[in-house]
Protein backbone atom coordinates (compact mmCIF):
# COMPACT_ATOMS: atom_id res chain seq x y z
CA UNK A 1 0.00 0.00 0.00
CA UNK A 2 1.35 3.40 -0.94
CA UNK A 3 1.80 6.17 1.58
CA UNK A 4 -0.91 8.29 -0.03
CA UNK A 5 -3.37 5.42 0.19
CA UNK A 6 -2.48 4.89 3.85
CA UNK A 7 -3.10 8.53 4.61
CA UNK A 8 -6.41 8.50 2.78
CA UNK A 9 -7.71 5.46 4.58
CA UNK A 10 -10.16 5.69 7.45
CA UNK A 11 -8.46 5.62 10.87
CA UNK A 12 -8.92 2.55 13.00
CA UNK A 13 -10.55 4.58 15.77
CA UNK A 14 -13.41 5.59 13.50
CA UNK A 15 -14.11 1.98 12.51
CA UNK A 16 -14.09 0.85 16.12
CA UNK A 17 -16.33 3.73 17.15
CA UNK A 18 -18.84 2.77 14.47
CA UNK A 19 -18.77 -0.81 15.68
CA UNK A 20 -19.25 0.38 19.27
CA UNK A 21 -22.18 2.59 18.31
CA UNK A 22 -23.92 -0.28 16.52
CA UNK A 23 -23.28 -2.65 19.42
CA UNK A 24 -24.65 -0.15 21.93
CA UNK A 25 -27.75 0.41 19.82
CA UNK A 26 -28.35 -3.33 19.81
CA UNK A 27 -27.85 -3.46 23.58
CA UNK A 28 -30.37 -0.64 24.09
CA UNK A 29 -32.81 -2.54 21.89
CA UNK A 30 -32.46 -5.72 23.94
CA UNK A 31 -33.08 -3.86 27.17
CA UNK A 32 -35.79 -1.43 26.10
CA UNK A 33 -37.97 -3.25 23.58
CA UNK A 34 -40.43 -5.73 25.05
CA UNK A 35 -41.45 -7.47 21.85
CA UNK A 36 -39.61 -10.76 21.59
CA UNK A 37 -39.12 -10.38 17.82
CA UNK A 38 -37.52 -6.97 18.31
CA UNK A 39 -35.31 -8.34 21.07
CA UNK A 40 -34.08 -11.01 18.65
CA UNK A 41 -33.41 -8.40 15.98
CA UNK A 42 -31.37 -6.41 18.49
CA UNK A 43 -29.28 -9.48 19.23
CA UNK A 44 -28.61 -9.81 15.51
CA UNK A 45 -27.55 -6.15 15.42
CA UNK A 46 -25.05 -6.80 18.21
CA UNK A 47 -23.64 -9.84 16.41
CA UNK A 48 -23.32 -7.78 13.27
CA UNK A 49 -21.42 -5.03 15.10
CA UNK A 50 -19.01 -7.66 16.39
CA UNK A 51 -18.56 -8.91 12.81
CA UNK A 52 -17.58 -5.41 11.71
CA UNK A 53 -15.00 -5.24 14.48
CA UNK A 54 -13.57 -8.65 13.50
CA UNK A 55 -13.08 -7.65 9.87
CA UNK A 56 -11.63 -4.28 10.87
CA UNK A 57 -9.06 -5.90 13.16
CA UNK A 58 -8.19 -8.36 10.43
CA UNK A 59 -7.56 -5.41 8.16
CA UNK A 60 -5.53 -3.27 10.56
CA UNK A 61 -3.84 -5.70 12.91
CA UNK A 62 -2.15 -8.05 10.47
CA UNK A 63 0.87 -6.72 8.64
CA UNK A 64 1.13 -7.02 4.92
CA UNK A 65 2.34 -10.59 4.73
CA UNK A 66 3.89 -11.46 1.40
CA UNK A 67 2.06 -14.78 1.20
CA UNK A 68 -1.14 -12.93 1.95
CA UNK A 69 -3.22 -15.68 3.52
CA UNK A 70 -3.80 -14.13 6.94
CA UNK A 71 -7.57 -13.88 6.74
CA UNK A 72 -8.45 -15.62 10.00
CA UNK A 73 -10.69 -12.76 11.09
CA UNK A 74 -12.86 -13.15 8.02
CA UNK A 75 -13.16 -16.91 8.62
CA UNK A 76 -14.38 -16.11 12.14
CA UNK A 77 -17.02 -13.84 10.64
CA UNK A 78 -18.29 -16.79 8.60
CA UNK A 79 -18.64 -18.88 11.71
CA UNK A 80 -20.44 -16.03 13.44
CA UNK A 81 -22.87 -15.63 10.56
CA UNK A 82 -23.64 -19.35 10.52
CA UNK A 83 -24.20 -19.45 14.28
CA UNK A 84 -26.40 -16.34 14.04
CA UNK A 85 -28.51 -18.01 11.38
CA UNK A 86 -28.98 -21.12 13.49
CA UNK A 87 -29.79 -19.03 16.54
CA UNK A 88 -32.32 -16.91 14.66
CA UNK A 89 -34.10 -19.98 13.31
CA UNK A 90 -34.41 -21.69 16.68
CA UNK A 91 -35.36 -18.48 18.51
CA UNK A 92 -38.06 -17.63 15.99
CA UNK A 93 -39.56 -21.09 16.34
CA UNK A 94 -39.56 -20.58 20.12
CA UNK A 95 -41.30 -17.22 19.63
CA UNK A 96 -43.95 -18.90 17.49
CA UNK A 97 -44.49 -21.65 20.06
CA UNK A 98 -44.77 -18.94 22.72
CA UNK A 99 -47.40 -17.12 20.70
CA UNK A 100 -49.37 -20.31 20.06
CA UNK A 101 -49.44 -21.36 23.70
CA UNK A 102 -49.63 -18.08 25.62
CA UNK A 103 -50.92 -15.75 22.92
CA UNK A 104 -48.31 -13.10 23.64
CA UNK A 105 -44.95 -11.98 22.34
CA UNK A 106 -44.25 -9.61 25.20
CA UNK A 107 -41.27 -10.79 27.20
CA UNK A 108 -42.67 -9.21 30.39
CA UNK A 109 -45.62 -11.61 30.25
CA UNK A 110 -43.35 -14.64 30.20
CA UNK A 111 -41.46 -14.27 33.44
CA UNK A 112 -42.30 -17.54 35.19
CA UNK A 113 -38.69 -18.61 35.46
CA UNK A 114 -37.49 -15.26 36.68
CA UNK A 115 -36.23 -15.26 40.27
CA UNK B 1 -12.87 8.80 -1.46
CA UNK B 2 -12.74 5.85 0.88
CA UNK B 3 -13.55 8.09 3.85
CA UNK B 4 -16.53 9.51 2.00
CA UNK B 5 -17.99 6.03 1.50
CA UNK B 6 -17.14 5.09 5.08
CA UNK B 7 -19.11 7.99 6.50
CA UNK B 8 -21.92 7.42 3.99
CA UNK B 9 -22.38 3.72 4.75
CA UNK B 10 -21.58 4.11 8.44
CA UNK B 11 -24.11 6.90 8.87
CA UNK B 12 -26.67 4.92 6.91
CA UNK B 13 -26.09 1.88 9.11
CA UNK B 14 -26.48 3.86 12.33
CA UNK B 15 -29.59 5.73 11.17
CA UNK B 16 -31.34 2.63 9.85
CA UNK B 17 -30.48 0.74 13.04
CA UNK B 18 -32.00 3.56 15.08
CA UNK B 19 -35.13 3.41 12.92
CA UNK B 20 -35.22 -0.36 13.37
CA UNK B 21 -35.28 -0.01 17.12
CA UNK B 22 -37.74 2.89 17.24
CA UNK B 23 -40.38 1.68 14.77
CA UNK B 24 -43.73 0.82 16.31
CA UNK B 25 -44.60 -1.64 13.59
CA UNK B 26 -42.37 -4.76 13.59
CA UNK B 27 -42.67 -5.05 9.80
CA UNK B 28 -41.13 -1.61 9.40
CA UNK B 29 -38.42 -2.65 11.82
CA UNK B 30 -37.57 -5.63 9.64
CA UNK B 31 -37.46 -3.52 6.47
CA UNK B 32 -35.18 -0.94 8.10
CA UNK B 33 -32.96 -3.75 9.32
CA UNK B 34 -32.56 -5.06 5.77
CA UNK B 35 -31.27 -1.60 4.84
CA UNK B 36 -28.97 -1.62 7.85
CA UNK B 37 -27.45 -4.95 6.81
CA UNK B 38 -27.05 -3.70 3.24
CA UNK B 39 -25.13 -0.68 4.53
CA UNK B 40 -22.95 -3.02 6.57
CA UNK B 41 -22.27 -5.02 3.41
CA UNK B 42 -21.04 -1.77 1.84
CA UNK B 43 -18.70 -1.32 4.80
CA UNK B 44 -17.33 -4.83 4.26
CA UNK B 45 -16.61 -3.95 0.62
CA UNK B 46 -14.62 -0.95 1.86
CA UNK B 47 -12.57 -3.37 3.96
CA UNK B 48 -11.85 -5.56 0.90
CA UNK B 49 -13.92 -8.38 2.42
CA UNK B 50 -15.83 -9.08 -0.75
CA UNK B 51 -16.97 -12.60 0.06
CA UNK B 52 -18.26 -11.51 3.46
CA UNK B 53 -20.13 -8.61 1.89
CA UNK B 54 -21.84 -11.06 -0.47
CA UNK B 55 -22.70 -13.46 2.34
CA UNK B 56 -23.99 -10.57 4.43
CA UNK B 57 -26.49 -9.67 1.73
CA UNK B 58 -27.41 -13.28 0.93
CA UNK B 59 -27.69 -14.68 4.44
CA UNK B 60 -28.45 -11.71 6.69
CA UNK B 61 -30.44 -9.34 4.48
CA UNK B 62 -31.86 -12.22 2.49
CA UNK B 63 -32.47 -15.38 4.46
CA UNK B 64 -32.58 -14.26 8.09
CA UNK B 65 -34.69 -11.16 7.51
CA UNK B 66 -37.14 -13.07 5.30
CA UNK B 67 -37.44 -15.54 8.17
CA UNK B 68 -38.15 -12.65 10.56
CA UNK B 69 -40.75 -11.13 8.22
CA UNK B 70 -42.34 -14.54 7.73
CA UNK B 71 -42.76 -15.05 11.47
CA UNK B 72 -43.97 -11.48 12.05
CA UNK B 73 -46.66 -11.89 9.43
CA UNK B 74 -47.52 -15.42 10.51
CA UNK B 75 -48.29 -14.45 14.10
CA UNK B 76 -49.88 -11.27 12.76
CA UNK B 77 -48.43 -8.78 15.18
CA UNK B 78 -50.48 -5.67 15.59
CA UNK B 79 -48.75 -2.37 15.96
CA UNK B 80 -47.46 -2.66 19.45
CA UNK B 81 -48.67 0.63 20.88
CA UNK B 82 -49.29 -1.15 24.15
CA UNK B 83 -45.61 -2.00 24.34
CA UNK B 84 -44.15 0.01 27.13
CA UNK B 85 -40.56 0.97 26.68
CA UNK B 86 -38.46 0.64 29.76
CA UNK B 87 -36.31 3.65 30.45
CA UNK B 88 -34.74 2.32 33.55
CA UNK B 89 -31.30 2.25 35.12
CA UNK B 90 -30.55 -0.22 32.34
CA UNK B 91 -30.31 2.72 29.96
CA UNK B 92 -27.51 4.08 32.09
CA UNK B 93 -25.80 0.72 31.79
CA UNK B 94 -26.08 0.98 28.00
CA UNK B 95 -24.60 4.46 28.03
CA UNK B 96 -21.75 3.24 30.22
CA UNK B 97 -21.10 0.35 27.84
CA UNK B 98 -20.87 2.76 24.97
CA UNK B 99 -18.54 5.04 26.88
CA UNK B 100 -16.23 2.14 27.73
CA UNK B 101 -16.20 0.86 24.14
CA UNK B 102 -15.69 4.37 22.79
CA UNK B 103 -12.92 5.09 25.26
CA UNK B 104 -11.10 1.88 24.38
CA UNK B 105 -11.47 2.56 20.68
CA UNK B 106 -10.29 6.15 20.73
CA UNK B 107 -7.82 6.40 23.56
CA UNK B 108 -5.94 3.14 23.42
CA UNK B 109 -5.78 1.26 20.13
CA UNK B 110 -2.47 -0.06 21.42
CA UNK B 111 0.09 -1.25 18.90
CA UNK B 112 -2.29 -0.65 16.02
CA UNK B 113 -2.29 3.11 16.42
CA UNK B 114 -1.57 4.84 13.17
CA UNK B 115 -0.82 1.62 11.36
CA UNK B 116 -1.78 1.49 7.72
CA UNK B 117 -4.29 -1.18 6.75
CA UNK B 118 -2.94 -4.15 4.86
CA UNK B 119 -4.09 -4.87 1.34
CA UNK B 120 -5.22 -8.44 1.87
CA UNK B 121 -8.34 -9.15 -0.17
CA UNK B 122 -11.00 -11.54 1.08
CA UNK B 123 -11.00 -13.75 -1.97
CA UNK B 124 -13.22 -16.83 -1.81
CA UNK B 125 -10.36 -19.20 -2.66
CA UNK B 126 -8.13 -17.88 0.14
CA UNK B 127 -10.92 -18.09 2.71
CA UNK B 128 -11.99 -21.54 1.52
CA UNK B 129 -8.40 -22.75 1.78
CA UNK B 130 -8.18 -21.52 5.35
CA UNK B 131 -11.57 -22.96 6.23
CA UNK B 132 -10.81 -26.45 4.97
CA UNK B 133 -7.30 -26.72 6.35
CA UNK B 134 -6.66 -24.81 9.55
CA UNK B 135 -10.31 -24.44 10.59
CA UNK B 136 -11.67 -27.78 9.44
CA UNK B 137 -12.59 -28.98 12.96
CA UNK B 138 -14.68 -25.86 13.81
CA UNK B 139 -16.19 -26.18 10.37
CA UNK B 140 -17.37 -29.72 11.04
CA UNK B 141 -18.60 -28.70 14.49
CA UNK B 142 -20.60 -25.98 12.78
CA UNK B 143 -22.28 -28.54 10.53
CA UNK B 144 -23.27 -30.46 13.66
CA UNK B 145 -24.67 -27.26 15.17
CA UNK B 146 -26.73 -26.54 12.07
CA UNK B 147 -28.09 -30.09 12.07
CA UNK B 148 -29.04 -29.70 15.72
CA UNK B 149 -30.77 -26.41 14.92
CA UNK B 150 -32.78 -28.01 12.12
CA UNK B 151 -33.85 -30.89 14.36
CA UNK B 152 -34.66 -28.46 17.15
CA UNK B 153 -36.84 -26.36 14.87
CA UNK B 154 -38.78 -29.42 13.74
CA UNK B 155 -39.33 -30.62 17.30
CA UNK B 156 -40.34 -27.21 18.60
CA UNK B 157 -42.79 -26.50 15.82
CA UNK B 158 -44.87 -29.66 16.31
CA UNK B 159 -48.48 -28.98 17.16
CA UNK B 160 -48.80 -30.84 20.43
CA UNK B 161 -45.88 -31.94 22.54
CA UNK B 162 -46.79 -34.95 24.66
CA UNK B 163 -45.77 -34.26 28.22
Amino acid sequence: MTLAAAQNSVPLEHWLTLSGVLFTLGLCGVMMRRNVILVLMSVEIMLNAANVALVVFNKYLIANAPEGVALDGQVFVFFTIAVAAAEAAVALVIAMALFRRLDTVNVDDVANLRW
Amino acid sequence: MESLFFYLFGGLAVVTTLLTLSSKNPVYSAIWMILSFSATAGLFVLLDAFLIATVEVLVYAGAIMVLFLFVIMMINLRTSEAERLRLSPLAILAALTFLVLFGRAVSDPGPMLGKAPNDLVGDPDVIANLMFTEYVVPFEALSLLLTAAVVGCVVLSRKKVKA
